[in-house]
């Protein structure tokens, strides 16, 4: 379970958003605003796939012995 | 005669002025049973307050019933506190409500405010330890009944909003004996789970049933959670102690959910705003950098680049034309320093430098004619050698030896006759 943290997906929206706000206030150079705008785009694309690809998650609930197992409301 | 009969008014506005002036009537508390309540449309109600033996009537304005935390309803018990005085327009003597709490619930309701005081003033509700809620969670930790509404209305609402969120149940006891420690202890074993939020909570119920949030180890539980945790107990009315310390009180179960979890396709369309919004603004610099460009392109001195030689030509000429006239200007400077020094006395008169040398060569020679020998022969004096020896006396001279005699204009070789030696 320690696997390494990548960027959460708020993380990623917080960043989406101020690169946005950046490019809309024109002051950065046509370079940079390349730069941005590309890595904007790896965002939105990394975004929508999180919201769009990943499956319904199912409800779980944790037992006497701590584990996990699914649940469902009855 | 008449006169010590009263008007039906003055003897009941005498008797309201004896209620009014006692202390004891001016703040009373009540204990008994509502019975003939009336809800009238201004908001006010009218009811009676009883118990075995006797009854009183009772009043309860408008701006006093929204301070109530349940509905009254004949029946029930109840604990009153407002002020005794008469009614002038029927005489009846009657309590004005101004509080009033479900009796039986007192004592739960005195240590809830006593609680409350505590926590306040130690800091557990103060802002600035509230957590904010990750607007995008992962995984939404919940801490409440296994069956019942609650669970079921925060999974259904969260299913339906955003089904990519993991949800965690840590089941929990929520009323009754033992209810206030299995809260705090799934409040602490959800610390260990990795959550972006917890829901601590349950479905309505009576005040009874929601007491275990009202407990000071489930307070502290929630105040030393990790995780950012909303409240949600009961009914929107229902407001519990777990609601002051949490970092936010949802009205209900399903309004926690609301508050934990965003609405997916709002999120879809939002980062679909975002990406429209890069794209315009990306357009709006490209064209704002190629209409600077074609500006620059149709500037005057683009077009005729001729210009830009001109002005460099013309100059020149300037520099050219300056140089000259600087140089002939030290030309004319020196050509009349020159006129000057050449016009100078001294230059004109050269032998004035050196008449003064002249001079004393001419005494100089005339010193030396003065002591030249020669000279002295022009007067007749001559000099006379024997062997080229000049003699000055005749001492070394012999009879017949040969002499020479240097005159002035010429020699004289002679032979020596006869020597006479002064005496």
């Amino acid at each position: 379970m320690t696997k390494e943290k990548e960027k959460t997906f708020e993380e990623k929206l917080k960043e989406l958003e101020n690169i946005v706000n950046e490019l809309e206030s024109g002051e950065i150079d046509l370079d940079s605003s390349i730069e941005k705008y590309t890595k904007a785009m790896k965002l939105v694309k990394e975004c929508d796939e999180k919201l769009k690809n990943v499956e319904e998650q199912v409800s779980k609930i944790v037992t006497e012995n701590g584990t996990l197992e699914n649940f469902e409301v009855e | 005669m008449n006169d010590k009969y009263l008007s039906v008014g003055a003897i009941t506005r005498y008797l309201k002025s004896k209620f009014d002036n006692d202390d004891n009537l001016k703040k009373v508390y009540l204990k008994g049973e509502i019975s003939n309540i009336k809800f009238h449309s201004t908001g006010h109600i009218y009811f009676s307050i009883k118990d075995e033996t006797s009854k009183i009537n009772a009043i309860m304005f408008s701006s006093n019933t929204k301070k109530l935390l349940f509905k009254p309803v004949d029946g029930s018990k109840v604990l009153v506190t407002g002020r005794i005085s008469v009614y002038e327009a029927t005489g009846n003597y009657q309590i004005y409500v101004e509080d009033m709490i479900e009796d039986g619930i007192g004592n739960l309701y005195i240590a809830f405010e006593k609680l409350k005081l505590k926590l306040s003033k130690e800091g557990l509700f103060d802002k600035k330890y509230k957590k904010p809620i990750p607007k995008i969670p992962n995984k939404i930790g919940v801490v409440t009944a296994k069956t019942g509404a609650a669970i079921k209305d925060i999974i259904s609402t969260i299913k339906r909003r955003f089904p990519i969120c993991e949800v965690i149940l840590f089941p929990s006891l929520v009323q009754g004996d033992g209810a206030k420690d299995d809260i705090v202890k799934n409040i602490k074993l959800a610390q260990n789970y990795d959550l972006d939020v917890l829901i601590v909570g349950r479905g309505g119920g009576s005040i009874e049933d929601l007491w275990p949030f009202n407990e000071e180890s489930v307070a502290r539980a929630i105040f030393d959670s990790k995780i950012p945790i909303i409240s949600a107990v009961g009914h929107e009315i229902d407001f519990t102690i777990a609601d002051y310390v949490a970092d936010m009180r949802a009205p209900t179960p399903t309004g926690a959910a609301e508050m934990a979890v965003p609405n997916i396709s709002d999120l879809i369309n939002y980062i679909n705003n975002l990406k429209i919004r890069l794209n315009e603004s990306m357009k709006k610099k490209i064209n704002y950098l190629n209409l600077y460009l074609d500006s620059i392109k149709a500037s005057y001195t683009i077009k005729n680049p001729l210009i830009m030689y001109e002005n460099k030509k013309q100059k020149l000429d300037i520099l050219l034309d300056n140089l000259n006239k600087s140089l002939i200007k030290k030309y004319n400077n020196y050509k009349h320093r020159y006129e000057i020094i050449k016009n100078s006395y001294v230059l004109n008169n050269p032998k004035l430098m050196y008449k003064d040398t002249v001079n004393k060569f001419v005494n100089l020679v005339q010193k030396l004619e003065l002591v030249n020998p020669l000279n002295v022969l022009k007067r007749g004096y001559s000099l006379t050698y024997q062997d080229n020896k000049l003699l000055s006396n005749v001492t070394n001279i012999k009879i017949n030896s040969n002499l020479l005699i240097k005159m002035y204009d010429g020699e004289i070789e002679a032979t020596v006759n006869n020597i006479t030696k002064n005496k």
